[in-house]
């Protein structure tokens, strides 16, 4: 072998890392219907929200052995499905009841920055990365079902009259692969294509949340949606949600927004959306790269991660009255 | 070393199926173009690089297989992991799929967690113990043609491979008008990991009757990126030479007169004289294996003789014309 190496830049990239939190803690989702409840609903959500908040970051220090935990807070709006109010209006009664009940929003996120955001599409960035759990059977000749928009968590019922000449189909229970002896199937719808283009899933937006929580997405090495910093210095929030940045820091000293793991305290009527969440999480094959740096800087710190992603995400649900 | 339970053994193994066809547009691909045809997905960027020529790879696109491995023996060895596809564009003209995976000897006895699998790119573990001999004699012998509808499917890569170029030939960037008429070609290939000082890696190149391209290797510290590259490579160029044998054939030259022949020649001058560089992409541990293919069957010596051919009839075609100026 010769010593001469010739390299081009453009054929070899590099992949850039993420300040990391340790915990990254979701205080709420804020729907129309919340918000057209009015500022009694988020003070009674936050006050429920908040002993949960305190006993994720004192299980920090105390099962994981972190002496300086760094834990980060925040909020998503969604803005992506209906669009309501202003963050001129919303945002001061936002961070106000949040003060009352002594908590503090670090990030604000909006939802439509999950679908795209800075001329980064990360849903779309996630849906490329999707490779689906293989049946048992699957030899590589069948056609990728993320073309169909769906994702399931084992093998259908197969459709009625699919075989020609077969006779009548007898109907055959769908199954979960892996399952402990009886199955928990799963189909979760993750877009639609319209006239007006794609509409991504309620649990395909929330997937790709929990991505960005974890620092898991680059789009060609660079990370995707960076904090804007966002205080009193710059005056009133905007009068429409297109003017403010897909994600805001609202708090100077936070810590970074991305996080070894997250926890996300919520209502129990998303607990079908988180369980979604989690099979999409479980048949997403991330960047060597990204997980291999998070790997070793957890290792650094002496802080576990767990090697499956779906297992960094946490939740509590709480019943609403 | 063992196989551990979790099957993380060495490999024991690389396998794949390339596809190479001609790319159908009526003229070659500029570089920006070429990225924008091979970019599968929205966060990767295109590999590209220009020298010695221009060369784009696509990002790498992951299909799970759960099924099993083909034996010559009928035993079947079930395997899970992901398969791993990219399409290469060579001087934005002759496009190539493939689709390959990485085993080790043995893996853990029964199907674990998805997650494991996706962490691994392009590894499928057995479940339990496999032969390597008897699955590289069940994956180069299997035929394409007649599957057996009763036997459990094995691994089909010539399927994942064909449907990774069909959606970059579906794109509406091309104008599906290719100068020329060619075929595709495809090459199995099967690399064995082989005990170190075992001496330089060999390989068995065959023609088979029906077209398929078979490549048997063994080389120690396999590389699998490396083995696939080389294989992308010895494809690249078989497909080259098979397709600069047919244009000849069809143009009857030495048969016909006139300028005919040369007008039939003329696709070959325009667009593949100058794609032959065999070795140009070949890493360190795989270069050995083209002087030996160079040696026998001898690909550069037969190209150069059939190069020379259509540049002497282009030669005599320009005398006569000169004379009547």
């Amino acid at each position: 072998m010769t010593g001469t190496t010739f390299r081009e830049e453009s054929a070899d990239p590099r992949t850039q890392s993420l300040p990391l939190s340790h915990l990254s803690v979701e205080l709420g989702h804020l729907y129309m219907e919340d918000f057209a409840a009015g500022p009694g609903r988020l003070r009674e959500q936050f006050t429920r929200v908040k002993p949960w908040a305190d006993a994720a970051r004192v299980s920090l220090a105390g099962a994981a052995g972190v002496r300086r935990p760094r834990v980060s807070t925040c909020f998503l709006v969604d803005d992506y499905f209906t669009r309501f109010s202003s963050p001129a209006e919303l945002m001061p009664m936002l961070l106000a009841e949040a003060k009352a009940c002594g908590l503090t929003i670090d990030y604000l996120a909006r939802e439509a920055g999950c679908a795209a955001a800075d001329g980064v599409e990360p849903a779309s960035l996630v849906e490329g990365r999707l490779v689906e759990s293989p049946p048992v059977g699957s030899n590589g000749s069948r056609p990728a079902v993320r073309e169909i928009g769906w994702l399931c968590n084992g093998e259908r019922t197969p459709a009625a009259g699919g075989e020609a000449m077969s006779g009548a189909t007898a109907w055959a229970a769908p199954v979960e692969t892996g399952a402990r002896r009886h199955s928990v199937f799963m189909d979760v719808e993750l877009w639609d294509d319209g006239e007006g283009g794609r509409t991504w899933s309620c649990p395909f937006l929330a997937a790709v949340w929990q991505l960005l929580r974890l620092g898991l997405l680059r789009r060609e090495g660079q990370p995707v949606l960076q904090a804007v910093p966002w205080g009193p210095e710059r005056g009133a929030f905007p009068r429409d949600w297109d003017d403010l940045p897909p994600l805001v820091r609202l708090n100077a000293s936070a810590a970074p927004f991305a996080a070894y793991g997250t926890f996300s305290v919520l209502p129990s009527r998303f607990l079908p959306v988180e369980h979604a969440v989690r099979l999409v999480l479980g048949q997403v094959a991330l960047e060597e790269a990204v997980l291999r740096q998070t790997a070793e800087r957890a290792d650094r710190e002496g802080f576990a991660v767990p090697p499956a992603v779906a297992d960094r995400a946490a939740y509590a649900f709480y019943a609403e009255p | 070393m063992t196989g551990g339970g979790a099957g993380d053994g060495p490999e024991a193994f690389v396998c794949g199926e390339v596809r190479t066809c001609l790319l159908q547009t009526s003229a070659s691909l500029p570089r920006a173009e070429a990225v924008r045809l091979l970019r599968l997905r929205s966060d990767e960027a295109v590999r590209f690089s220009e020298r010695p020529n221009l060369y784009a790879v696509s990002p790498e696109v992951l299909t799970g297989v759960d099924c099993a491995l083909p034996a010559a023996t009928g035993s079947r060895v079930r395997a899970v992991g992901t398969v791993q596809a990219r399409a290469v564009l060579t001087e934005g003209r002759v496009l190539q799929a493939t689709a390959r995976f990485s085993s080790p000897v043995s893996g853990p006895d029964r199907r674990l967690p998805w997650g494991h699998y996706l962490v691994r790119p392009g590894v499928v573990q057995p479940l339990g113990r496999l032969s390597v001999p008897d699955v590289a004699a069940g994956f180069l012998g299997a035929r394409p043609a007649v599957p057996d509808r009763h036997a459990a499917a094995t691994v089909d890569l010539g399927a994942i491979a064909e449907r990774l170029l069909a959606r970059v030939l579906g794109q509406p960037l091309l104008d599906r008008r290719a100068p020329f008429k060619s075929r595709r070609t495809m090459l199995r290939w099967f690399a064995v990991h082989a005990a170190a000082g075992q001496g330089p890696p060999t390989a068995e190149f065959t023609v088979a009757a029906d077209g398929l391209r078979t490549l048997r290797i063994s080389a120690a510290g396999l590389d699998a990126a490396e083995i696939a590259a080389f294989c992308e490579e010895l494809a690249l160029h078989d497909w080259l030479l098979t397709t600069l044998i047919r244009m000849i054939d069809r143009s009857r030259l030495g048969s016909t007169a006139g300028t005919e022949a040369v007008l039939a020649l003329r696709p070959a001058v325009d667009h593949l004289l100058h794609l032959w560089m065999p070795g140009a992409r070949t890493g360190a541990g795989p270069a050995p294996l083209w002087d030996g293919l160079e040696r026998h069957p001898g690909f550069t010596r037969q190209w150069q003789t059939l190069v020379q051919r259509i540049r002497d009839q282009v030669a005599l075609r320009a005398v006569p014309f000169r004379c009547q100026a």
